[in-house]
């Protein structure tokens, strides 16, 4: 067993450094010996103990005495924790590729590949969005039961749908916006927009306008949003330059009036509203939360954790 | 008596940081400086053929080769320098007389059970190829040389090879008995003296011998370098089985004329470096009285050997008393790879020692002892390292 662990290991240092290398080496005959029944007579087993019980007879003659004992019963042990150290080294990667974080999907834990937990990082929502719902259980974040049919959308037939649901005031939203236009024009993807103020009021006539928009003029309404995702948000929150945003997408004096009406109208507050309690049946958490084929996304993941979504590049 | 400090500063490895124990000089001795900067000089000021170049430098390295056979000839008092012939080590000295010498099916020779394999596996091959007959003489129970069952076996032998201290267990045979029983019996013998060259006065004449090799790398001298000796009459018997350049005198397509010895025996372009090296070896060598060696390395003998009796599972190689070991300590634990001490000695305090089988496989076969650990002094070494020695290893008892 020794042996076995020996080459893994050695094997693994190997690739960086010669005289590891020559051990690996080494090793690799004692496993070759033993795997055809033959006793490993290298020596190479003993130069190893020998080397190791050295190390903590410096340190202890009791840990020593301990270790020379149990050697085997060490060997296992340490065999089967490198087995299982090495299977969840494996699925961490294998996480963090496909799900953005080592993991899981949405979990915040300590992360080497992405150790400020970027991929996870989240808006919270405002008092009044999350009442009634259980935070941070990513297993109940879900669009069943969910009618999302009163938010913007884009039918193109596709058998993949995905669903934003960002707010503009919100960074993280606002850093996830681009990679889902790209991915829903990469896999032609049926697309869903859904603005939630996670930050609480100061996003309503903003929010407003985009719906007046949306609902009178579907044409122009993708382009507006991107515009108000792209562009500096303490621009477009401003109420004083919603004009200026609407005229940049070729509405003229009455149309921009028509959509000022529109949003400040009690009709519009209640649609709205009535589209976050909606979203709150979803148990979001925080903004982004996307939904790609029904699997939900916490947080601005990379490209690939939404491309490999689509291409059921999941296993578990 | 042996001055260490004075002989540890010819040492560069002797002095400084991280100073290791060796003990190990049964293997491999440490090179005086003296030796290096002789090769050195050699590389540096004259790398030049020798014999053949007419030039300065050409001059100047035969002359060095040739001053160091003398000095060689001189240290084992040979007859003539023609008698010593250059080569890589004792196992090619046994290979030549092997190959040379004309030996025929059912010609008799015997070995002790205790040769290093340079000293079987050529008489085995050669049991193979021609149908000699090889016979063991089997040593007493504690590894000392049976002279009874010698003078049994020596009747109708042809020759005698035997080892003259033994790398196994340090014990030296009784060679001016062995060499005059075999002369009475028409045997010639064949002396390896690797393992004693460094440690005792061997004088040639004095015991008669007619044969004998050893290698540079035990006696200060470097790597890949040797001597054969042989008695002139007998040198000009053997056909040499090495030729080419530099052992003819002349040739034409169809004929060549061999030199005389030592020249036809040393085929091709040698080890000039390490020929004037080992010259050097040999002077340093000549300068410390091989009593004091013996009384030496005798002390740090016995101070081991007392340390390693106190523990009853530690079984020492060959007699108890430490005075017929010379500088040996061979020693092993039943079921225990002994590789292991020998890593952890050297991992613990840097002690450095020699484990395995010592190229004597036979005898631990025949024995059923898997390895030993072994470690060899010289003159070099100190009664404080023997000290750390055996703390080191109660330490490692300790915990096994």
């Amino acid at each position: 067993m020794p042996c076995l662990i020996s080459l893994i290991v050695f094997g693994i240092m190997g690739i960086f450094s010669a005289s590891q290398r020559a051990l690996a080496k080494e090793a690799l005959d004692c496993v070759f010996k033993r795997v055809t029944f033959r006793p490993c007579n290298t020596g190479f087993q003993e130069k190893v103990k020998g080397k190791l019980l050295v190390k903590v007879l410096k340190r202890s003659a009791f840990l020593a005495k301990v270790l020379n004992k149990y050697y085997e019963i060490f060997s296992w042990i340490f065999f089967i924790l490198m087995v299982g150290s090495t299977i969840w080294v494996f699925r961490g990667v294998y996480n963090f590729y496909v799900y953005g974080s080592c993991n899981g999907l949405n979990a915040t834990g300590f992360c080497a590949f992405d150790p400020s937990g970027a991929n996870n990082k989240v808006t919270p929502l405002g008092d009044g969005a999350t009442c009634g719902t259980v935070q941070k259980v990513e297993k109940n974040v879900t669009l069943k039961n969910v009618d999302l049919s009163s938010f913007p959308t884009q039918q193109v037939g596709s058998k993949d749908t995905v669903v934003f649901i960002g707010c503009y005031d919100c960074d993280y939203s606002r850093k996830a916006y681009p990679d889902i236009l790209k991915l829903v024009k990469n896999k032609n993807a049926n697309y869903i927009f859904a603005h939630y103020p996670a930050k609480g009021s100061i996003t309503d006539d903003l929010a407003n306008t985009a719906y007046c928009v949306s609902k009178n003029y579907k044409d122009k309404f993708w382009d507006f949003n991107s515009y108000l995702f792209s562009t500096d948000k303490n621009y477009v929150l401003d109420k004083k330059n919603i004009d200026t945003i609407l005229t940049k997408f070729n509405f003229d004096a009455n149309q921009i009036s028509k959509i000022n009406e529109c949003a400040s109208s009690p009709e519009t507050k209640v649609a709205v509203e009535a589209q976050v309690k909606e979203l709150n049946k979803t148990n979001m958490y925080g903004t982004p939360t996307i939904f790609i084929n029904n699997k939900a996304f916490v947080g601005p993941k990379p490209y690939r954790v939404y491309r490999s979504a689509i291409n059921k590049f999941i296993f578990f | 008596m042996i001055d260490t400090d004075k002989i540890r500063s010819d040492f560069k490895l002797l002095n400084g940081k991280n100073v290791p124990v060796y003990f190990d000089s049964a293997c491999m001795s440490l090179k005086p400086n003296c030796v290096v900067e002789a090769m050195n000089e050699y590389y540096y000021e004259f790398p030049a053929c020798t014999n053949r170049s007419p030039h300065k430098m050409g001059q100047k390295a035969t002359k060095k080769v040739e001053e160091a056979r003398k000095s060689i000839a001189k240290f084992i008092n040979a007859g003539s320098e023609k008698e010593i012939i250059f080569i890589r080590n004792t196992s090619e000295g046994i290979n030549l007389l092997v190959n040379s010498f004309n030996f025929k099916k059912d010609d008799i020779v015997l070995i002790t059970d205790k040769e290093h394999n340079s000293n079987l596996v050529p008489w085995l091959r050669l049991k193979e190829k021609t149908g000699i007959i090889l016979k063991i003489i089997p040593s007493h129970e504690d590894g000392t040389f049976n002279l009874e069952n010698f003078k049994e076996l020596v009747k109708g032998a042809k020759f005698v090879s035997v080892v003259h201290t033994s790398n196994l267990d340090g014990v030296t045979n009784p060679v001016e008995d062995i060499i005059k029983i075999a002369h009475q019996n028409g045997a010639l013998v064949f002396l390896d003296v690797a393992q004693s060259i460094a440690h005792q006065k061997i004088d040639v004449k004095k015991l008669d011998i007619d044969f004998l090799a050893f290698s540079g790398h035990k006696m200060f001298g470097p790597t890949g370098t040797g001597v054969f000796y042989g008695k002139h009459k007998l040198l000009e018997e053997l056909d040499p089985f090495l030729v080419g350049g530099d052992t003819v005198l002349s040739s034409t397509y169809d004929s060549y004329e061999m030199l005389p010895s030592p020249e036809k025996f040393e085929a091709g372009l040698q080890d000039y470096a390490g020929i004037i090296g080992l010259g050097e070896a040999v002077k340093y060598l000549s300068k410390i009285d091989f009593r004091d060696i013996e009384e030496h390395e005798y002390k740090i003998n016995k101070y081991i050997t007392e340390g390693l009796q106190k523990f009853p599972q530690i079984k020492i190689i060959g007699p108890a008393d430490p005075a017929l070991r010379s500088g040996i300590i061979n020693f092993y634990i039943e079921n225990t790879d002994m590789h292991k001490f020998a890593i952890m000695l050297d991992e613990l305090s840097n002690i450095a020692i020699r484990s395995g089988r010592h190229c004597v496989h036979s005898w631990f076969h025949s024995k059923n002892i898997y390895n030993s650990a072994r470690v060899s002094i010289y003159i070099y070494n100190t009664e404080e390292e023997a000290e750390v020695f055996i703390k080191s290893l109660t330490k490692i008892l300790g915990i096994l």
